[in-house]
This record gives structure tokens, C-alpha cells and sequence, in this order.
């Protein structure tokens, strides 16, 4: 579950204001898709959700956890997948992986069956002991992804997670997305692609100027226009100004 | 040439950091701190300057009486030649082949001469401000003090103009022509070590001849005819590299027809040089770096038995941080080089101008008193701030954080307390400053044939002293981390954290020298005073870490990315 109370995260000494006062709750066994325009505040928000940013004001709870006062145990039931693999390329993928089962605790066994597991899927198996620096940057996305699975985590956060795989690999995500809330798991992702958003999530958010513009299942967001047009409609009426 | 101008300008800029800094200073105001830190740098700067200008002043009243004061500029000449030749080698492989912006300038519309132009600027300009401290002075000072007139100082401008061309155009003809071999082999990691402990060992070579041509012969009739002429102690000193030579008696000669001659020749090789590096640009750059950064790697799937073998059965998160800190850095040639391999090569650099040099006023006089002192205390200490030296001024422990770079962002979700990070850290760079330790301490016993109980004295101190130093490059590295750098050089050999964290560990070992220097004459006794160094660097370990736990605690969550 994550929650955000009335946060609000700007730069620049305050003259950019990236996040506004959003109050936002992800429900355990729901797939939340962030959509909104480019310099929205989609990444900021995420990056304030998994620690990475600090928030000027209000707080985000992580299953219940505080992010600024509890950190560690956030963290230990969270994993996320940048928009950008930016990963040790100097380790072999199996290294990697270990290094993120250490880091988390995950058992000896349980990794190596959930290793096996999204390796065979992504299909990283014969590149797995190669050092990263020789993967295709789709090949990089798929290992950070198998990372962010490794610890089985509560909730999953990802940025723009399609960007860079291949349609097989980009289904098998959208798979195994679904069987990670299937299992009341939390799961929160933001995206450029409408279909995807409108198909798998459970409730969708739209962010514009760091406000939140919109919130709800798919069938709400169409309400909220008396066309009921597609969700690409609803997105660029609500972020044209 | 429009073109070639703008690519210069942003070369300049991307390097410096021009851009960034404007932005962060003026409008984002985040860096404004800098500022009195620099003033305080250059306040440091000034008094240090005051001494080389007094050092200077010294040596011209010596050598004046003698004729021959032109040794002077030309001596600074050849030291700043010599330091351009020993950084360059590493500035140049980085900016030539390591810069992640090259993958953007490839496809552009330029020439692979252009680019190397371009890159071949960034460091030039770099080398000016290298040099400029130490050759600067020199020249200001010697042509007020010899009452220059306006011939030398032009000729001072294009000879400082010129200077740097030569030793780095040979640096840059060497680099390229090792990067093509490299590119060819699966292993160019190794052969980019292999090559450049290569490179270095021509450097030192390079220092050994110096060392060994300005020995003065002892005959008494050479020595009549070496005062005589007026220009014999510039050529013995030039004589190692013959381009200080003409440099120093271009400034010698103003434009007197021996001025005017050295000059063009200095010119001259200087242009052909330059020219030799755009040709062998345009014929082998890009076949030594299309490829350089792709790793091919096998294609075979692990068998279950392997798999389970090479899954960890879990470490703790320290062992698993530590293990990646040593990974990522020896993995990573231009890190290895920078840490490791100099912690190695820094005792050995001393074995060198020990055993080889000319034995006069030089690093072999300090270690000649170190090993015949009748004073052990003043052996123990000074052997033990050898230790330190050679262990800790590696860069390693100051570049814990920036060496991370784009990946710090793994650092700050993992569910590992900042405390357990910066102590896997600590270990990590505190077995690099071991590594040095005990390399420099088989000098010690093998060169300089120390006494064991000197020698595990002097060990005991330098172990509790390298926690602190370790300590302390961490502490500056965590208040300002490198994190945005394309080109690893960044990281740790353009990082101005490594020359604060140098420059406070050198002021550190100064202080306690000072404070024992004062607690001998006020009589306290020579066990004394290395029972007091040892009490003074545990507890500044203990309580420099102390901080460290507690800084990390607060950076890590301040430190956004």
C-alpha cells in the first residue's frame, strides 16, 4: 500500500514546483498507472515515494511505514526499476543479482528459484554470467527488472518500465505485473503508452504541473467527460492547458 | 572552421563544467558554498605561492654570482614538462577514448581529426592550469628579479604558449598507437593496464635520466669549465629532454639570434608534433575506438549445478557492499590505476629516487638520514608518516561516493543502513591504504634495512593513523560527491575532493608533527612521543569514524539524485 498525504516537492529554491500538494492511495492487490505529459512530475513523485527525493512537505507511508521516519523498513519491502537502467555494468549479471539477494535477505533457495524463474522469461539465461557492460539496453532494463522481482517485494515501483523492451519481453512484464498484485501485492508504475495504461491498471492517476488532475478506475476517468472517449482523449483534455 | 570553433567551445564547456556551475550557482544558488571555500584554497594558494617566490629569490642571488641563473626557468620548464608527461598520459587516454560524449560526437558530421582536436584543446587548457603553479612563478619572478626587458617577455608567453605541446603530443602519438593495438584483443581491459604501467615505467625512466644528468661531475677542472660558460648548468638540466633546452634558452636568448633560433625550433617541432597527432587522428583514431567500450560476451546458459554454486548463500550486507566496492574498482581500469596499482607504484616512485637518484638534495638525502638517524623516535615517526603517505594518498578512500556516480541511486533504495554502507566502504579503502602500508613497509626493511622494532613501531602508528586518513578523504568525498560524471577520470583523477581530502591529510600529519616537534623541546622522552602519536591517532580514528556513522546518516538522505 502506499499513501501520500499532501506532499509537494519543488526545485530551484521553491520557483519550480515539480510536486504539488498531492494526496494520492495505492490499495494493496491494485496496479496504479501514472500517466501525464513530459516534466509532469511522474519521476519526481516516484523517486519521492522509494527515498530517492526528500519531501519539502506532507509524508508518504509505504505499507503503513513513514518513508522519512522509518526509511529502512520502506525500503525493505519495496523495489524499483528506474526509467533508466543505470546499473553496475562492471558485474556480471549473476553478481548483480546476488548482490541485490544479499541486500535484501532473499534465502539461498528462493533465489535461485525466482532467478531461474525470470531469467528463463526474459530470456538472460546465457547472458547471465557476462558482464553487464555487454548487454543491448533492453537486455539491462530485463536484469534490473529481474532485481526488482528477486526479493518477491510488497510493492513494486516502476518508471516507464516498457521503454526499451521488445514486445515479447513488454508482454511477459505486463504478465507478470498482473500476477504481482494477483497476490495483494502493491503495484505502482508510470507510463507514456494509453493501451497499456487503459488494459492493466487497476486505477489510473494523471498528473499535470505536479497536481493531481484526475484519479480513478478507467470507467470514472470516462465519467469525468461527457464523450466517454478513450483515455488518450481524457489525457489531452485534461493536460491542454 | 565554424563547425570545428563550436565544437572546441562545447569541449571546453562539457569539461569544465561551465555551464553547470552558472546554472547551479546563479540559479539554482546550490554550489554558493563553494565559494568561500575556494577563497580559503586561494589564500592557501597565496602563502604557498609566498615561499616559492622567496625559494626563488634564493637560488637567483646563488646562482647569479656563478652565471648562470637561466638554469632557473629552464629547470622549471623541464619539472613542468616532466608533470605534463606523467598526467597527461591519463588525461589524454580518458579524454581520447573513455569520454561517454564520444558515442554523441561519432556520428556527428566531423572529421575523427577534428574530434581529436577537440579533445586534444580540453586537455591542453587543462595542462595550462597544471603547469601554471609551478612554471608561472617562475618565469614572473626571474624576469623581474634579471630586470627583463620586452623580448622576454614575449618569448615567455609563447614559450609557456608551447610548452605543453610536445611532451603531450608525445603522450597523445603513444596512447593512440597503443589503443589500436588494444582494440584488437577480447582482453582490453588488461592490455589498457598492461600498457599504461608501461607508460608510467617510461615516465620514471624518464625521471632517472634527469636524476642521473644532474649529477656534477666531481672533476675540478670540469667544474671550471662547466661556471665558465654561462648557459652549462641550463643545458645540463635540459639535457634529459632537449626541448626544455631550447624552451630555456629561448627565454635566455630574448630575441638575440640564439633566442630568436631556439624559439623557431620549439616552434617548429611543436607544429610538427601537432600536425603528427591530427595525421595519425584521422588514420587510426577511430579504428582504436569504434568498439573500445563494446564487451562481447559468451553465450552459454548455466547449468543448474553451476547456478547454485555461484549464487551466494547469503553474505550480510556489508561483505556483499564490500565485495562490490572492490569489483566495480578493479574492474574499472582507469579506478585500478588511480588506486590499487598507485598504492603500489607510490613506495616504489620513493625506492626509485632513493636508489637512482643523483644523491643530493633530493628524496634520497630524507631517506638517507631516515636509515642512519641516531635518533629513533625521529625514525619511527618519519617511517610511519612514510606509511601513511604511500597508503592513503591514493584517491581511493576520496572517491568512495563519486565513484558510484549514476549508480548511487542503488545505494539510496536498498534497505541497507547508511552506517553499514559507509563501514563496508571503510573497509574497502582501508585495505587499498593497507595494501600501500605494506608494500611501502617492504621498503622499508629490504631498501632502507630499518630496524624490526623500528619498523613494527612505525607500523603500529601508521595502522591507527590510516583509519583516520581513510576516514577523513570519505568525509570530504560524502559532503560532496561527484555523482554526474561521463568519463570515470572524473570520479577520481579530476576530482577536486581528492586534492581537499590530499591537501587535509598532508595538514593533519603536519599538525601532530608540529605538536610532538613541541613536545620534544618541552622534554617529554622518545617513547613518550610515539605513546602520544599512537593515543592522538586512535583517538582521532575512532572519532573521525564516530562522525563519519553519523554524517553518513544525514547525507544519505539529503543527497538527492
Amino acid at each position: 500500500m502506499i499513501e501520500l498525504n499532501h506532499v509537494s516537492k519543488s526545485y530551484n529554491k521553491g520557483k519550480i514546483k515539480a510536486v504539488d500538494d498531492l494526496t494520492l492511495t495505492v490499495k494493496p492487490g491494485e496496479i496504479f498507472g501514472f500517466l501525464g505529459p513530459n516534466g509532469a512530475g511522474k519521476t519526481t513523485t516516484i523517486k519521492l515515494i522509494v527515498g530517492l527525493l526528500k519531501p519539502d512537505a506532507g509524508t508518504i507511508r509505504v505499507n503503513g511505514f513513514d518513508t522519512q521516519r522509518e526509511p529502512l523498513k520502506c525500503k525493505a519491502v519495496t523495489t524499483y526499476v528506474p526509467d533508466y537502467p543505470a546499473v553496475y555494468e562492471r558485474l556480471t549479471g549473476l553478481e548483480y543479482l546476488n548482490f541485490i539477494g544479499d541486500v535484501y535477505g532473499v534465502p539461498k533457495n528462493d533465489r535461485l528459484e525466482r532467478t531461474r524463474k525470470w531469467l528463463e522469461i526474459f530470456e538472460l539465461s546465457q547472458a547471465v554470467s557476462n558482464p553487464i557492460q555487454s548487454y543491448s539496453h533492453g537486455m539491462k532494463q530485463k536484469i534490473v527488472l529481474t532485481a526488482a522481482l528477486l526479493p518477491a517485494p510488497e510493492v513494486m515501483v516502476l518508471d516507464e518500465p516498457m521503454v526499451g523492451l521488445d514486445p515479447r519481453a513488454s508482454h511477459q512484464l505486463k504478465e507478470l505485473m498482473r500476477e504481482h498484485c494477483s497476490q495483494g501485492k502493491t503495484l505502482f508504475f508510470s507510463t507514456h503508452i494509453m493501451e497499456v495504461a487503459e488494459k492493466l491498471c487497476d486505477r489510473i492517476g494523471i498528473i499535470h504541473n505536479g497536481r493531481l488532475a484526475a484519479c480513478g478506475t478507467m470507467d470514472e476517468l470516462k465519467k469525468l467527460d461527457k464523450a466517454e472517449q478513450s483515455l488518450e482523449g481524457i489525457f489531452l483534455e485534461l493536460t491542454e492547458k | 572552421m565554424r563547425r570545428l570553433t563550436s565544437l572546441l567551445r562545447v569541449g571546453l564547456r562539457n569539461n569544465f563544467g561551465l555551464s553547470l556551475l552558472r546554472f547551479r550557482l546563479f540559479k539554482q544558488k546550490k554550489d554558493l558554498w563553494m565559494v568561500p571555500v575556494l577563497l580559503l584554497a586561494a589564500a592557501g594558494i597565496v602563502s604557498l605561492l609566498y615561499g616559492y617566490f622567496r625559494l626563488i629569490g634564493g637560488m637567483y642571488d646563488m646562482l647569479r654570482p656563478l652565471g648562470q641563473e637561466q638554469a632557473l626557468p629552464a629547470f622549471a620548464i623541464l619539472m613542468g614538462q616532466f608533470l605534463i608527461l606523467v598526467f597527461g598520459l591519463y588525461y589524454i587516454m580518458s579524454a581520447f577514448y573513455f569520454s561517454k560524449d564520444l558515442e554523441m560526437l561519432i556520428p556527428l558530421p566531423f572529421k575523427p581529426f577534428e574530434v581529436i582536436l577537440s579533445k586534444f584543446t580540453v586537455v591542453l587548457v587543462n595542462e595550462y592550469l597544471t603547469m601554471a603553479p609551478l612554471v608561472l612563478p617562475m618565469f614572473i619572478y626571474f624576469g623581474v628579479l634579471s630586470r627583463a626587458r620586452g623580448p622576454y617577455w614575449i618569448n615567455a608567453l609563447i614559450v609557456y604558449l608551447l610548452l605543453p605541446i610536445i611532451p603531450l603530443g608525445l603522450v597523445s602519438v603513444l596512447v593512440v598507437g597503443l589503443m589500436r593495438i588494444v582494440n584488437v584483443s577480447r582482453k582490453k581491459d588488461i592490455l589498457i593496464i598492461v600498457g599504461s604501467l608501461f607508460l608510467i615505467v617510461f615516465g620514471l625512466g624518464f625521471q632517472v635520466l634527469i636524476n642521473r644528468s644532474a649529477g656534477v661531475n666531481p672533476d675540478p677542472q670540469a667544474i671550471v669549465n662547466f661556471l665558465a660558460s654561462p648557459d652549462s648548468l641550463l643545458k645540463q638540466i635540459g639535457s634529459a629532454f632537449p626541448p626544455s633546452i631550447w624552451a630555456g634558452q629561448a627565454l635566455a636568448g630574448g630575441f638575440s639570434g640564439s633566442g630568436l633560433i631556439n624559439l623557431a625550433v620549439l616552434l617548429a617541432v611543436s607544429l610538427a608534433l601537432f600536425y603528427l597527432i591530427l595525421f595519425l587522428a584521422e588514420k587510426l583514431f577511430y579504428r582504436g575506438l569504434i568498439g573500445l567500450g563494446e564487451v562481447s560476451g559468451r553465450k552459454r546458459s548455466l547449468s543448474a549445478l553451476e547456478m547454485s554454486h555461484r549464487m551466494s548463500s547469503g553474505r550480510r550486507p556489508v561483505r556483499a557492499i564490500f565485495w562490490r566496492e572492490w569489483r566495480v574498482m578493479n574492474r574499472t581500469p582507469i579506478f585500478l590505476l588511480n588506486g590499487i596499482l598507485t598504492a603500489f607504484l607510490i613506495p616504489l616512485i620513493f625506492v626509485l629516487m632513493a636508489t637512482v637518484g643523483s644523491g643530493r638534495g633530493d628524496a634520497s638525502q630524507i631517506f638517507r638520514m631516515l636509515s642512519s638517524s641516531s635518533n629513533p623516535t625521529l625514525v619511527v615517526l618519519s617511517a610511519a608518516c612514510f606509511l601513511l603517505i604511500c597508503g592513503c594518498l591514493n584517491g581511493t578512500s576520496s572517491s568512495s561516493f563519486s565513484r558510484e556516480g549514476g549508480q548511487f541511486w542503488i545505494s539510496k533504495v536498498i534497505p541497507v543502513a547508511p552506517g553499514e554502507q559507509v563501514a563496508a566502504k571503510f573497509l574497502h579503502s582501508y585495505l587499498v591504504a593497507l595494501l600501500g602500508i605494506l608494500t611501502a613497509m617492504v621498503v622499508l626493511i629490504v631498501v632502507l634495512r630499518l630496524r624490526a622494532a623500528a619498523c613494527a613501531a612505525a607500523l603500529v602508528l601508521a595502522l591507527a593513523g590510516g583509519v583516520a586518513l581513510t576516514v577523513m578523504g570519505m568525509i570530504i568525498d560524502l559532503a560532496r560527491p561527484l555523482l554526474q560524471w561521463t568519463n570515470p577520470m572524473k570520479a577520481i583523477k579530476q576530482n577536486l575532493n581528492v586534492v581537499f581530502a590530499l591537501l587535509a591529510e598532508l595538514g593533519v600529519l603536519a599538525v601532530i608533527g608540529y605538536g610532538l616537534n613541541f613536545l620534544s623541546k618541552a622534554g617529554v622522552s622518545g617513547n613518550g612521543l610515539v605513546l602520544i602519536a599512537l593515543a592522538v591517532l586512535v583517538l582521532l580514528s575512532w572519532a573521525s569514524y564516530q562522525f563519519l556513522q553519523r554524517f553518513a546518516e544525514r547525507r544519505y538522505r539529503e543527497i538527492e539524485v
